[in-house]
């Protein structure tokens, strides 16, 4: 390991972000640039260390790197001597690794689209960090008790984030107002964390050995968790995780949700957080329910199915550039759910590179729309027309994120949707052709509306009432133009970021696959 | 046979890498280098086609033996994905062409797109589009075929839409590149299940594994059967080739490299290259020519009533690529891709020269604006001529070698009788059809009299867009003599054998005559009609108004298309996002949290707050408790 990486970097990415906000609030609020300032080093920390961690993480060693545990509780009780049964333990596969690169990108690029917010900037930098702190806390935790922790911290501050700094929107036959879309996200949330509270408490019990700590409870998963019990706890991760990933039909809050909050909160919502649902029934739901997974898995590609092809029809019916991309969102989380219920190794490799994939590309649409909207003040794309003539930069980023969604090869979307069609392919016999087939076609669907909407925004003769327009300027080109880099790195440099993710999901598939035969 | 020397044609991935490296120098330098970005793309497509000339040499001493370089893309466990290169007969032939025909249709285009502000990001497209050409060709590769696959209909797309703020060329461009998709998933499923079934990606592996009976009988026909939808979209073999036309809102010259000589040929590229798949399920076959005669027949019939002088070559086009498919529907591969170079050569030189003409008339298309060209230009009509009697077939143009081929290839193949009869008929009919509309247009525009003032001081185009034609229209001429084994370098054998070893064309004296005499006629009842006008034109449109009718709506396909899409499509995702708003969330959604409310509200009359309701309900409770109690 290289010698000023920091000791343990883990504990850096979840505190660094909380604790900024101790420093925020002693800054003015009168001094935007101080904070806006601030709150990019921040994040450029975390960018930073996020990053090393992705070129430090050894994936020929593989495993869990990175390893530290801080005890916070002792249980003394019926179950064991209670000692740690609580307690910090931090550790990433290379699973999570992915995940804490896309945080740091999103995050980073988040901030500093976030530079024209100027209502209470320094509160929405506060909770910003807090959510983003809750979100690396997920992705890095070993520990079911903080992993819930902060699973939940990271969906809490989105409510204020949404209702307070968020827009609503009225169309002619209905509307949906910020406090709405906060409101619904938050309760279907923490409605699903109901079920995964439930489950996780099941599992602390069943396991008897007396601590949280996922590492420990995986040693006993055959003896002590039976086929029943696992069967009828996945199928609550799968629902109390799945409404987080968009599962169909819990996935109403997500488009709505997207559509209100303000630019950086999308990206990281749609982004981020729809991954921590994926990335928990992968950590959780397969590592340690492993013959319940086998069971529902099924199913899950059923519905991962419903979800593609729905959220692409559905996408297709809207008229607000958001919505759009919020229904676009559902449809390309049911390719990582696809991915997920194939248990093959090239299909979760592909779902885990589809949740990275589609988190860059989501936070580049975002950012544009977010561009756009500043400028132009309305995201109906009946409104908008001929965009391309005065912002000409930003309808080129526009269709970057449009034809990474579309699967176009050379960006990182192709590279991701290939292996989950391959992995779909390769399992479930005949059932496999006919869905990987559809999973293709739902590729096809995306090409029809994305292609549909930059024709109608960005082309053909443009409207006078956008003729003063300006094109994106430096900064936004610095956030977009990273996130461009990222597509096109993982679209023609695939191996780094497969032999990382290889290093998570190997042991998983070979655990499950150990099962069945 | 795999031989690993240490030569250019080991280097072939360069070819592509110099147009990538030209692309991205224009898109970032044309800040600061506007004109000599032209410079960076030229010299790009130079020394492509100068590499090209290295590998040919190359290949030629290698004893035109394949070569092969690959090298790993993904790796995951067991599972490796390799991307790999190769030259081989049919690559060497593909290269040529596009090199060729790219480094003219550049050369060109500095001329006739010199006054266009967008004339940096024209020629890192045009480098874009090149370098993925390329690598579709060199691709040893199904997946890497796919990846440049995509890439040109990428290119294509930003082409057709190059006057972006046109919503007709928007328009254009988004279509095609839906309808190229849709073939496109065919192409990509059917190519995962030959992966599926064999492991690999590789074409020389796959073949082998086919032929071998590696591959159940099912998953050959299923997935050949999807390999050609994927070439259907891109060649645009009805019905979907309602893009080709529509892509004519590009410029000129992209319709002449793109739409013409080179992307719409991947479709019959790829059926060629995997030919010992197809002609393991002779189902499929039929199929293939089937579809390829069709749209022969189809769009030359459109052809013959359209008045735009690009949609008239762009229905040629398509007409052409039916008859390529067609053939190859026979196995006629060398037939086929003989075809298409010629093709490729001669409708370049019809673009380009359609070009100049649109150039000398102030961007004018409409055919009935123009006649009596050729007067004022000379070397456009000239060599339009040259391209249009040698699309038409006529000896002893380039055009007349590639069509008998393929009719002896018909005639040779080893099917129904009946069948192939039928199809030597109307394919007979087909070249009739074809001579006639290349007749109709050339003397519409160049002969008679000017009808309109445009064409009245129409002017020739300058050297560089001349230059072109002419190279273009000497190719059209000579090519037809490589069909011998001429004593170009040792070891030519004539084309046949340059595509399958040991594989002659030949000639059947008989079939000669009948095509070169309806050729000929078509030409000549063209002339007759349009030239001299000793026929009326309009008897035609007199006689079966109603036939006249449907020709000139193009058989009304794109209003079904249309209508699909406006009353099927686009209805059902709009009812799609309403039942997900209204059923699902509103309902769903909203409606459990809804009920919970309402509940809340029902249950909250029981808490009265009076001692004896509550002493009531106690007393109730308890009773109930005993009376389990005493029942158990």
């Amino acid at each position: 390991m290289v010698n000023f990486f920091p000791e343990s970097p883990l504990l850096i990415l979840i505190l660094l972000p909380a604790l900024s906000g101790v420093v925020l609030w002693a800054i003015p609020s009168e001094k935007k640039n101080w904070i806006r300032w601030f709150a990019i080093l921040i994040s450029s920390i975390v960018l930073v260390l996020s990053v090393g961690i992705f070129v430090v993480f050894d994936s020929e060693v593989g495993g869990i790197q990175f390893q530290s545990s801080y005890n916070w509780l002792d249980m003394p009780g019926s179950w064991g001597d209670g000692s740690g049964a609580f307690a910090l333990s931090l550790g990433v596969d290379g699973i999570a690794v992915m995940m804490v690169l896309l945080t740091g990108i999103v995050m980073f690029t988040g901030t500093i689209v976030s530079w024209t917010i100027e209502t209470d900037s320094k509160d929405f930098f506060v909770l910003y960090f807090l959510l983003l702190s809750g979100v690396f806390g997920v992705f890095v935790s070993l520990d079911l008790f903080f992993f819930f922790f902060f699973y939940e911290l990271s969906v809490l501050p989105m409510y204020i984030l949404i209702g307070k700094w968020g827009s609503s929107s009225v169309f002619p036959r209905f509307s949906r107002s910020k406090e709405y879309s906060a409101m619904k996200l938050t309760l279907v949330l923490v409605g699903g964390s109901v079920l995964i509270w439930i489950t996780i408490l099941g599992i602390y019990a069943q396991s008897g050995v007396g601590t949280f700590n996922i590492l420990e409870i995986q040693k006993v998963v055959e003896e002590n968790f039976s086929r029943e019990f696992q069967i009828i706890f996945f199928l609550f991760l799968m629902i109390g995780f799945g409404i987080l990933a968009g599962l169909w039909p819990f996935h109403t809050w997500s488009p709505d949700g997207h559509v209100a909050a303000p630019t950086a909160v999308s990206m990281v919502h749609a982004g981020v957080l729809m991954k921590l649902g994926a990335f928990g029934l992968i950590r959780i739901g397969m590592e340690l329910l492993p013959e319940g997974a086998a069971f529902w898995m099924p199913l899950l590609i059923g519905i991962g199915m419903v979800n593609v092809l729905y959220g692409a029809m559905s996408a297709m019916g809207q008229t607000d550039l958001k919505y759009v991309i919020g229904y676009s969102s559902v449809s390309h989380m049911g390719y990582v759910l696809m991915g997920i219920g194939t248990l093959h190794i090239l299909g979760l490799n592909g779902a885990v590179l589809q949740m990275f994939s589609h988190g860059i590309m989501t936070a580049l649409f975002f950012s544009v729309v977010g561009i756009i909207y500043e400028r132009t003040h309305t995201r109906d794309s009946l409104i908008l027309s001929g965009l391309a003539k005065k912002m000409g930069v930003t309808a080129a980023l526009f269709t970057v994120a449009g034809l990474t969604s579309l699967g176009l090869p050379g960006l990182s979307g192709f590279v991701s949707e290939l292996l989950v069609f391959i992995g779909i392919f390769q399992s479930y016999g005949i059932w496999g052709i006919v869905l990987g087939s559809l999973a293709v076609l739902g590729a096809a669907l995306t090409a029809i509306y994305i292609l549909r909407l930059i024709a109608k925004v960005f082309f053909g003769p443009i409207d006078p009432a956008w003729d003063d327009q300006k094109d994106s300027g430096y900064r936004e080109r610095f956030a977009t133009g990273i996130l461009v880099f990222v597509i096109l790195l993982v679209g023609l440099w695939p191996f780094p970021f497969i032999e990382v993710i290889e290093s998570g999901v190997a042991p998983i598939i070979v655990n499950i696959q150990g099962l069945s035969s | 046979m795999i031989t690993l020397l240490n030569t250019t044609a080991e280097y072939a991935w360069a070819l592509p890498c110099f147009n990538v490296l030209a692309f991205i120098l224009s898109i970032f330098l044309h800040r600061y280098i506007t004109k000599k970005t032209i410079v960076i793309s030229l010299g790009a497509i130079g020394l492509s086609f100068v590499w090209f000339m290295l590998i040919l040499i190359d290949f030629i001493s290698g004893g035109m033996d394949t070569i092969l370089v690959d090298f790993d893309w993904i790796r995951i466990g067991d599972w490796v994905i390799t991307w790999g290169f190769s030259v081989d007969r049919i690559s060497i032939v593909m290269l040529g062409l596009i090199t060729l025909v790219s480094l003219l249709v550049q050369a060109y285009s500095v001329e006739y797109m010199s006054g266009d502000s967008g004339i940096s990001w024209y020629f890192g497209l045009q480098s874009f589009f090149v370098a993925a050409m390329l690598l579709l060709v060199i691709a040893d590769n199904l997946l890497l075929l796919y990846f440049a696959w995509e890439l040109v209909g990428l290119g294509s797309y930003l082409l057709i839409g190059f006057w972006y703020d046109r919503s007709s060329a928007a328009e254009a461009a988004k279509k095609a590149f839906i309808t190229t998709r849709i073939g496109d998933v065919g192409l990509l499923i059917g190519i995962i299940l030959l992966f599926k079934a064999t492991g690999t990606f590789h074409i020389s592996s796959i073949i082998h594994a086919a032929t071998n009976g590696g591959i159940g009988e099912g998953t050959i026909l299923l997935s050949s059967l999807l390999l050609f939808i994927g070439a259907m979209g891109k060649s645009a073999q009805f019905p979907l080739h309602v893009w080709l036309p529509d892509a004519m809102e590009g410029p000129t010259p992209v319709s002449a490299l793109i739409h013409a000589a080179t992307m719409v040929a991947a479709g019959v590229y790829l059926v060629s290259r995997m030919m010992p798949l197809f002609e393991l399920v002779p189902a499929v076959l039929i199929v293939i020519s089937s579809i390829g005669l069709f749209t022969f027949v189809f769009a030359g019939s459109i052809a013959m009533v359209m008045t735009d002088i690009k949609r008239i070559l762009a229905y040629s086009t398509i007409s052409h690529l039916g008859l390529m498919i067609l053939v190859l529907g026979f196995g006629g591969v060398a037939a086929g891709l003989l075809h298409l170079v010629v093709h490729g050569i001669s409708k370049a030189l019809l673009f380009l020269g359609a070009g100049s003409v649109m150039h000398g008339m102030e961007e004018e298309t409409r055919c009935e604006k123009m006649g009596g060209l050729l007067r004022k230009m000379p070397f456009t009509g000239v060599t339009f001529l040259i391209g249009a009697l040698s699309l038409s077939g006529i000896v002893p143009l380039s055009g007349f070698f590639s069509k008998d081929e393929i009719l002896v290839a018909i005639l040779g193949a080893e099917v129904n009788e009946y069948w192939k009869i039928t199809f030597l008929i109307a394919t007979l009919g087909g070249v009739l059809l074809s001579s006639l509309y290349m007749a109709r247009l050339y003397f519409l525009v160049f002969t008679g009299e000017a009808r309109s003032e445009q064409a009245d001081n129409a002017h020739e185009s300058s050297l560089l867009i001349t230059g072109p034609l002419v190279i273009l229209a000497l190719i059209a001429v000579l090519f037809g003599a490589l069909v011998f084994p001429v004593p170009l370098w040792d070891g030519y054998a004539g084309f046949g054998d340059l595509i399958h070893q040991g594989h002659h064309l030949h000639f059947v004296i008989w079939l000669t005559f009948i095509s070169l005499f309806l050729a000929i006629a078509g030409f000549a009842l063209g002339w007759l009609m349009y030239g001299n006008e000793k026929i009326s034109k309009m008897w035609f449109s007199k006689k079966i108004p109603w036939v006249y009718r449907l020709l000139c709506q193009k058989y009304y396909v794109d209003e079904v298309y249309q209508w699909a899409i406006n009353r099927i499509v686009l209805p059902f995702a709009r009812m799609v996002a309403q039942f997900d708003r209204v059923i699902i969330n509103d309902t769903g959604i909203d409606g459990s949290g809804m009920s919970v409310i309402f509940s809340a509200v029902k249950i909250r009359v029981i808490q009265t707050g009076r001692l004896y309701n509550y002493g009531l309900g106690m007393a109730l409770g308890g009773l109930l408790l005993i009376i389990v109690w005493w029942w158990l």
